[in-house]
């Protein structure tokens, strides 16, 4: 088992987060409304879920639960004035929001420890093991070693996490609310002359977008077992806006596969230190010049699925 | 018989300009009527107003009895009166069936939930809206169509015919048709021609704008005609036609002629 490096597992754990941080911009992007903002609400989601199971020992299931649904509310109350915003506006008013978002975090000090972040949070892995440890189980009957087990453990409930959020989004994408967000983006007036009333899903597919990325902050909290303001900065919401640019934003594939190369490709370029985020910015480059609608678009996912059905037939 | 849909004294200004200033006119169910003028007499004005894209400054748009000024666009949709655009809005990268398919939000239900758990119902559902596009586009003759070709690779006068599709698939009492064949030749006119009645013939009231006037003489059932946002005609075609009103509408005042 000396192949199961806990560096690799986490490395994949981080790539799990963003699959979901990609699929929660996704979900708004695919109704039009460009939201810099799921940092904001990823931040959200992170803090309670800190600060429910440091301060109030609730259990992790519970705090990763509330942060959603909470960072999901305060999608709604941000979404509903953002209503009157399109385009770069709706973007700046949402970059605002998660910056003022921070400065809280960061001042209001009795709550969130300010800049300092919350630490000492219980790590799903580090849990599960002292569960499990109680009732007589040592990882080693499966031939791993404590931090071996540890990383295994969270990487697979992640993994869990993400095909749960995939495929919920993937069979949302293909029903009637699917087909109502993508009328939308593509023609406000003539989707409302087709009869889809465009305040409620723009609000709902905000809010959904919102809940996941609270939920992909909850699960960051017990992943790493410390959060700070630090970790939701402007940075990050252009970070999770990227993995959907970069992916492709008009199929869900799209920013779960720029999530999962954009977070692989720095490890893996680990051995030219400095010059990888140049790397980095040349492939974003090169990719607006040749593929600006991202790698992965509605065309591609045609000829695939054609070209899977070619075989069978 | 009683008016499907009566416009009462509709006026409309956009700042200082009337687009429109009260217009009055009613639609009998099963009609087809034409709306005819030149160039900015306000025909769109008209149906943004009748299907709420914006609300008239004053006057009353009543469908079967009830007023519906002031609701949201897609509930008006949902009481039966649907629209083509005059620059046609397709979902341009979704696929032929799909624009179809989103014609017929209002008459399906399936949220969140149910589309992601895929409950019989909903899968019921899925399939009666599939069959109800299908026949959609049988009848409006692009049933032979490359299911995964995208809207906007079609050709103009198909794009056309799948708006019409779009429109019918919310089950509209009243169907609101700007320029249907603009830009078409003398083919497509008739094929769109045929396709205008046989959409009566299912018992769809049509108001047709247009400006290819063999299409409006030979389709409409009577005909409104607009300058500089009046009515200055309504009637049958033959009537419309010898009106002295509108005959200077679209020729001009005759030299030295009268200043009526």
């Amino acid at each position: 088992m000396e192949w199961l490096n806990p560096y690799h597992l986490q490395v994949a754990s981080f790539v799990l987060i963003n699959v979901i941080l990609g699929v929660s911009i996704y979900i708004t992007l695919s109704t039009g409304q460009l939201s810099l903002g799921n940092a904001g609400f990823m931040s959200i989601g992170a803090y309670t879920a800190a600060l429910l199971s440091t301060q109030h020992h609730v259990p992790i299931p519970v705090g990763i639960l509330a942060g959603s649904l909470l960072a999901g509310a305060a999608g709604i109350l941000v979404g509903i004035p953002s209503l009157r915003l399109t385009g770069v506006y709706l973007a700046i008013a949402t970059l605002g929001f998660g910056e003022v978002l921070r400065a809280v975090l960061i001042n209001w000090e009795s709550l969130t420890g300010g800049a300092v972040g919350v630490a000492a949070i219980p790590q799903m892995g580090r849990v599960i093991l002292a569960w499990a440890g109680d009732r007589g189980f040592s990882p080693e009957t499966l031939g791993l070693q404590g931090n071996q087990f540890i990383a295994l453990a969270v990487f697979l409930i992640l993994l869990l996490s993400t095909i749960l959020s995939v495929a919920f989004f993937l069979r949302l994408s293909r029903s009637r609310v699917g087909r109502a967000y993508t009328a939308i983006r593509l023609d406000e007036s003539a989707a409302a002359a087709a009869g889809i009333p465009i305040t409620y899903y723009k609000v709902l597919a905000f809010s959904q977008g919102a809940l996941l990325s609270g939920f992909a902050g909850a699960l960051f909290a017990h992943a790493t077992s410390f959060v700070s303001p630090g970790d939701f900065t402007y940075h990050r919401a252009v970070e999770i806006l990227v993995f959907a640019v970069f992916g492709g934003s008009e199929h869900i594939f799209g920013p779960v596969f720029g999530a999962a190369f954009l977070t692989v490709m720095p490890e893996a370029l680990r051995f030219v230190s400095d010059y990888r985020y140049i790397l980095y910015g040349i492939l974003l480059v090169l990719m607006m010049i040749f593929r600006p609608q991202g790698v992965i678009d509605p065309p591609l996912m045609r000829a695939i699925r054609r070209k899977r059905k070619g075989r069978t037939a | 018989m009683t008016a499907l849909l009566s416009l009462k004294e509709i006026r409309k200004s956009f700042g200082g300009l009337a687009a429109l200033s009260g217009i009055s006119f009613d639609v009998r169910p099963g009609e087809i009527v034409g709306v005819i003028g030149p160039n900015g007499a306000g025909k769109t004005t008209l149906f943004n107003v009748i299907t709420s894209v914006f609300p008239p400054t004053s006057g009353e748009v009543v469908l079967d009895g009830a007023p519906i000024g002031g609701l949201p666009p897609h509930r008006i949709t949902k009481l039966g009166i649907t629209r083509t655009f005059q620059n046609i809005r397709l979902f341009s990268t979704m696929t032929v069936e799909e624009n179809v398919l989103v014609g017929r939000h209002c008459r399906s239900r399936a949220g969140v939930w149910t589309g992601v758990l895929r409950t019989a119902g909903q899968r019921r559902e899925e399939r009666e809206i599939r069959s109800k596009a299908g026949e959609l586009l049988e009848l409006v003759g692009l049933s032979g169509a490359d299911p995964d070709s995208t809207a906007g690779s079609l050709p103009y006068g198909h794009q056309r015919r799948l708006e019409i599709a779009r429109a019918l698939a919310a089950e509209p009492r009243l169907l609101l048709l700007d320029e249907p064949v603009a830009g078409m030749n003398e083919a497509e006119t008739q094929e769109v021609f045929r396709l205008i009645k046989r959409v009566q013939s299912l018992g769809v009231t049509i108001l047709l704008i247009e400006h290819d006037m063999s299409l409006v003489m030979k389709a409409c059932d009577r005909l409104v005609v607009f300058n500089f946002g009046r009515k200055i005609a309504e009637g049958t075609p033959e009537e419309v036609r010898n009106d002295p009103q509108v005959i200077e509408a679209y020729l001009g005042a005759a030299e030295g002629g009268a200043d009526a």
